[in-house]
């Protein structure tokens, strides 16, 4: 594995970790935008952008790039997040050049008003389609209420109101404000060759305009509010719970990823053997996710409506038994075990790889590999975890359900 | 699909495949019992939902919560499913913790405690999880639309229904478990970095029991139905549509693989340029080739608004019929490209390839060469494609729907 960096005169930075030996090289436009960069005027126009750089540019239109991509044989796609854009393609090595090539020429699209037009019935579909995954809908409502002001809590998608009332000329103006050089990082894992990689992004990304971009940061502690939500064509109550955490640039993630895990991976943990084991609940699971500048512990809970309340005083039995009585050194080594197996499986592959590497820099601008993420996650302590647990309060959580 | 195949085969005939993989750590394998919903006995449907749970509560001289810390503290990953014709488990782990792992599910597939306490909390879970499905229709579409398209019981719901879950007792699954896990049809499937001389002693130390035992031949019945509607107040229609086609071992089935592939292989084929990119009907769409030992269908997913339901389904329909017209020289390519590069790109991961050998496997007796299928898919062409979609023209689609309006199919 061999790391390489480049910045380009308009503070476009490329980044790209080798590996020979690999079958495949993937390729990644990591933009730092998203929901939370967006006003209520225009709430979901990040996503629907995404969308809109597949429709093609002043030379090519939306079938042609698809036909592109095809031609390559690409596993291609994008996702949108509350704060970030990711557009990625996985090739076999031969095509790398082509597919790179052709996302940079689509980081500058036409957004052409007959494209915006069509494509707002399939946002509209989407969203639809989520508002029949109550497990998802459930999350993002729970998010909008714990981030309550903090603009975290806006939703990607969007909603059927704001996306009907956007306006092509509002998407070209975000557009021009958001996918700025220093805005984007261009990188590469895999087969590769990085020489040819940098002349290209020279040759093409260079006359891209320089301009800052910036985000204003900010911990949300969360509102700690708790609603539910009645819709009786459900079968199941679907409960998320959110609470704070520290960010992604905080060097206690690791373990607060290891006390998520003790909690509420899907099997093994705490939320496992008293909730899932027991049959109170077919599925309890919590994650920590670390966002910029602020973090999250979320869990999502399903279960009947007769197993409501028992459900509940058991989560907040083992939230307790955390702040009482802690963790053990044996959950830790379990945890530990986990994680470093994933994280291994994982960064076999170059589209594993590239996920961290990218996002690595968006929040660190730094490059990690992936023995330091080993050693930083065998770092971790017991007390480490327990000085987590006192600082932020599983227990104090924002509720959302939605049931029957 | 491999460079290298190590294959071994126990007095009992259970049979042991393995490919190395140099450039990883990990290491995954996986066992394939022959005890699919379409194998067992009727009446039990949803058993083998039961089953992945319950042999997981306690076996060998370990309880439930033994047993499971002892899985965790390996970091394994357990992947256990149940599919038409086999149950499967097995994990993916770090190669150095193999030996150990092996020795786990020795226990948890030849010695499961299967106590009646934790068979009621598996089968309460079970029966949470075909509830559950109600609130993801687009996963009930699916299981529904296999359900009504393959005679039965190939169809058989994998998560099973209620009425038959809750008619089972520990007793009547003990006695499925014992006559399913037949070693002697029993495949195991390691992948990755191993050392399979060391495997092979291991598994043949701990799997040499029991005699030959013979598959008893599962009997085809009818079909059930054209048109399924369920009426559900949600705000989009779950549309699944399934045509016949050819099965894995027919001699057309890489004219199949290609046929689809232009249908509905990547970003611009029939499918998603027809239905999502020209008339914006859909944010999914999507077929693919599903096939089973003795069966096979193009299977294809679609979720629009009410409205735009019916216009949808003729619209999926007409772009599946149109597809023997005429296909051009471009279209071949590209589905040609994508199909290799996805094989290559799958045999970078060490799970992929434990289960692709296990099922290459069942469905051919022998595990084809990455070789092979390259060529095989190279030697398709415009006129190999759409000699077959004429000689095999799309007849019935069995079509099944969720949501709040119905669709008519013509």
């Amino acid at each position: 594995m061999e790391f390489k960096q480049h910045k380009l005169a308009n503070d476009l930075s490329l980044i790209g970790e080798v590996n020979k030996s690999a079958k495949s090289a993937a390729v990644g436009v990591f933009v730092k935008t998203g929901a939370r960069d967006e006003s209520e005027q225009i709430n979901g126009v990040s996503h629907f952008l995404e969308h809109m750089l597949f429709k093609g540019t002043e030379r090519l239109s939306a079938l042609q790039v698809n036909e592109a991509f095809d031609r390559t044989g690409a596993d291609f796609n994008a996702a949108t997040s509350e704060e970030n854009t990711f557009f990625y393609a996985r090739v076999l090595p031969e095509y790398l050049v082509e597919v790179t090539k052709l996302w940079i020429e689509l980081m500058r699209p036409s957004l052409r008003d007959d494209d915006f037009d069509i494509e707002k019935n399939v946002i509209k579909e989407e969203i639809a389609m989520y508002k029949d995954l109550p497990s998802f809908d459930v999350m993002d409502r729970c998010r909008s209420l714990h981030f309550d002001s903090h603009p975290c809590g806006n939703s990607v998608l969007g909603s059927e109101d704001s996306i009907t009332n956007l306006t092509a000329e509002q998407m070209r103006d975000y557009f021009a404000k958001r996918y700025a050089p220093n805005n984007m990082v261009l990188a590469c894992a895999g087969n590769f060759d990085w020489g040819q990689i940098c002349s290209i992004a020279e040759e093409t990304c260079g006359n891209w305009q320089k301009q800052d971009v910036v985000r204003e940061l900010g911990h949300c502690p969360g509102s700690k509010k708790k609603e539910r939500i009645e819709k009786p064509n459900l079968a199941r109550e679907h409960i998320c719970l959110m609470s704070a955490g520290v960010s992604a640039q905080d060097p206690r993630r690791f373990a607060a990823s290891l006390l998520g895990t003790i909690v509420g991976d899907d099997v093994g943990s705490r939320f496992f053997w008293e909730l899932v084991d027991k049959a109170l609940a077919e599925a309890a699971v919590m994650q920590f996710g670390a966002m910029d500048g602020t973090g999250v512990f979320h869990s999502y809970i399903r279960c009947s409506s007769e197993n409501v309340a028992k459900v509940l005083e058991v989560v907040k039995d083992i939230f307790g038994g955390l702040s009482s009585g802690g963790i053990t050194k044996d959950d830790l080594r379990k945890a530990k075990n986990k994680i470093l197996s994933s994280l291994v499986i994982k960064n076999e592959l170059p589209m594993g790889r590239l996920l961290d590497l990218g996002f690595n820099w968006i929040y660190l601008e730094q490059y990690r590999t992936v023995e330091e993420d080993i050693e930083a996650i065998k770092a971790v302590t017991v007390d480490y975890v327990h000085s987590l647990i006192e600082q932020f309060e599983l227990g104090d959580f924002t509720q959302l359900s939605i049931g029957p | 699909m491999t460079e290298r195949l190590d294959k071994h085969i126990l007095k009992n005939g259970m049979v042991l495949l393995g490919e190395p993989m140099e450039a990883v750590r990990s290491v995954a394998f996986g066992f394939m019992l022959p005890g699919g919903a379409a194998r067992l006995p009727d009446g039990c449907c949803g058993a083998g939902s039961i089953i992945t749970d319950w042999i997981f509560r306690g076996a060998g001289d370990r309880n439930s919560r033994k047993l499971g810390d002892a899985l965790d503290g390996l970091g394994l990953h357990r992947a256990s499913s149940v599919g038409s014709s086999h149950i499967g488990v097995g994990a993916a782990l770090e190669n150095e913790n193999l030996s150990q792992a092996l020795d786990l599910y020795a226990d948890i597939i030849l010695e499961p405690h299967l106590k009646d306490d934790q068979f009621e909390l598996a089968k309460q879970l079970a029966i949470d999880s075909v509830h559950a499905l109600d609130d993801d229709p687009r996963h009930k579409v699916m299981l529904k639309l296999r359900e009504k398209f393959y005679p039965s019981p190939l169809g058989r719901s994998t998560l099973g229904n209620i009425d038959e879950l809750t008619a089972l007792t520990a007793k009547s699954t003990k006695a499925i478990i014992k006559d399913k896990f037949n070693l002697s049809e029993t495949t195991f499937a390691v992948a990755g970095k191993y050392d399979f001389d060391a495997v092979a002693t291991q598994v043949e130390s701990l799997f040499e029991t029991g005699r030959k035992k013979a598959l008893e031949p599962v009997t085809l019945g009818a079909k059930a139905g054209k048109y399924t509607h369920i009426d559900s107040d949600g705000a989009q229609v779950h549309i699944g549509l399934m045509t016949e086609t050819v099965k894995p071992t027919d001699e057309d089935y890489y004219n199949a693989m290609v046929g689809v592939s232009v249908l509905s292989g990547g970003m611009s084929t029939r499918l998603f340029t027809e239905v999502r990119e020209k008339r914006g009907l859909c944010y999914a769409i999507g077929a693919r080739y599903h096939g089973l030992k003795d069966a096979a269908g193009i299977m294809c997913y679609a979720g629009t608004t009410p409205e735009n339901g019916q216009e949808t389904v003729d619209c999926v329909i007409g772009e599946f019929n149109r597809l023997s017209e005429g296909i051009s020289e471009e279209e071949i390519q590209r589905a040609k490209v994508g199909l290799k590069s996805s094989l290559i790109m799958q045999s970078e991961s060490s799970s992929s390839r434990a289960g692709g050998i296990a099922s290459d496997y069942y469905m051919f007796g022998r595990v084809r060469s990455l070789d092979e299928i390259k060529s095989k898919v190279e030697a398709t062409s415009v006129d190999s494609v759409l000699g077959f979609l004429r000689d095999n023209k799309f007849k019935d689609f069995t079509v099944v729907t969720i949501g709040p309006k119905e669709v008519k199919v013509k």
